[in-house]
């Protein structure tokens, strides 16, 4: 089963047996979104699935509503006391996805062959990258820098 | 993070796009200025940060600035000397009574749960610099600054 909505982004939905899987392709923004939205929540209130796997594999591009579109989707799988997979998304959407933390929340699939986008190039959470940058604040530990910095 | 200051004022290209407020005008601004900006050469992910926060912005104004009216969102892409794009977009919509709220991540006026607060986070994170100025009931104005990587002479 087939439904497209414009030219850039369709999804396919295919039961087997407790697993809706939704193949997701082209490009989620605002405008997209509402339509996939729509069309997930169709089924998945029809189907009722213990898994619901969210296939980004053809997802060129994300933003943040994307991000919305997937919490929002995982709040409904645990409503329905089921899980939720984000399944293989590219760099970019990665990227995103780590932005927000999601990576901690969400289930992150890839393929068997497929190594995860870890280590170096990938952002981490604005939280993240301002603890290791920031610099000690507390007058011992500044002291004890200068002294370093003496030492050196 | 880098300050405004660093970036050249020496403008050598410039475009200007005016779009009416329409959400399907979200992927035509991505991908018109990324047609502009492909003039420097950018990597793949400065190619990727610069439409993601393009997109963000855009989404703002018309979700949140002309969430009341409808209008026009207009965006001025500059080169600048030394590698730099500054982008700037503007809106005449209702404004941000508290940028600096509004700037914090997770934080959405959105209480259904479908938008995630992370535009202003993805902005400031994909760009080097970011500047929101508003005015209740006369709009905002979003500029953000990229420097790009140098290319190798061949």
């Amino acid at each position: 089963m087939a439904i497209t909505n414009g030219a850039r982004t369709e999804f396919v939905c295919d039961t087997v047996g407790k697993t809706l899987t939704v193949y997701i392709r082209g490009e989620i923004d605002h405008h997209t979104a509402v339509s996939i939205r729509q069309g997930i929540d169709a089924m998945l209130f029809e189907r009722r699935p213990e898994r619901l796997v969210m296939d980004l594999s053809a997802v060129g591009f994300m933003d943040s509503s994307g991000l919305g579109l997937i919490m929002g989707r995982y709040s409904i799988m645990r409503e329905l006391g089921g899980e939720l997979v984000v399944y293989n998304p590219c760099r970019e959407t990665w990227s995103i996805l780590t932005l927000a933390g999601m990576e901690r929340i969400i289930r992150i699939e890839f393929p068997p062959d497929h190594l995860p986008p870890t280590g170096a190039g990938v952002r981490r959470g604005p939280g993240a990258s301002r603890a290791t940058t920031r610099t000690p604040r507390t007058p011992r530990k500044v002291a004890q820098n200068r002294k370093k910095e003496k030492d050196a | 993070m880098r300050k405004r200051s660093q970036f050249s004022k020496e403008v050598l290209n410039k475009m200007q796009v005016k779009l009416p407020a329409l959400s399907v005008n979200e992927g035509t601004a991505r991908a018109v200025v990324t047609a502009f900006v492909a003039q420097l050469d950018p990597g793949v992910t400065e190619l990727a940060d610069i439409k993601c926060a393009v997109s963000e912005a855009v989404t703002n104004c018309i979700v949140h600035g002309y969430r009341h009216s409808t209008g026009y969102i207009v965006i001025t892409v500059s080169i600048l000397e030394g590698r730099a794009v500054k982008i700037e977009i503007r809106d005449r919509g209702c404004g941000i009574p508290d940028v600096r709220q509004a700037r914090q991540p997770l934080y959405t006026t959105d209480a259904a749960g479908e938008r995630s607060g992370m535009g202003f986070t993805v902005m400031e994170s994909f760009t080097d610099c970011l500047r929101v100025t508003s005015k209740e009931g006369a709009g905002t104005t979003v500029t953000m600054f990229k420097k790009l990587t140098d290319r190798d002479p061949l």
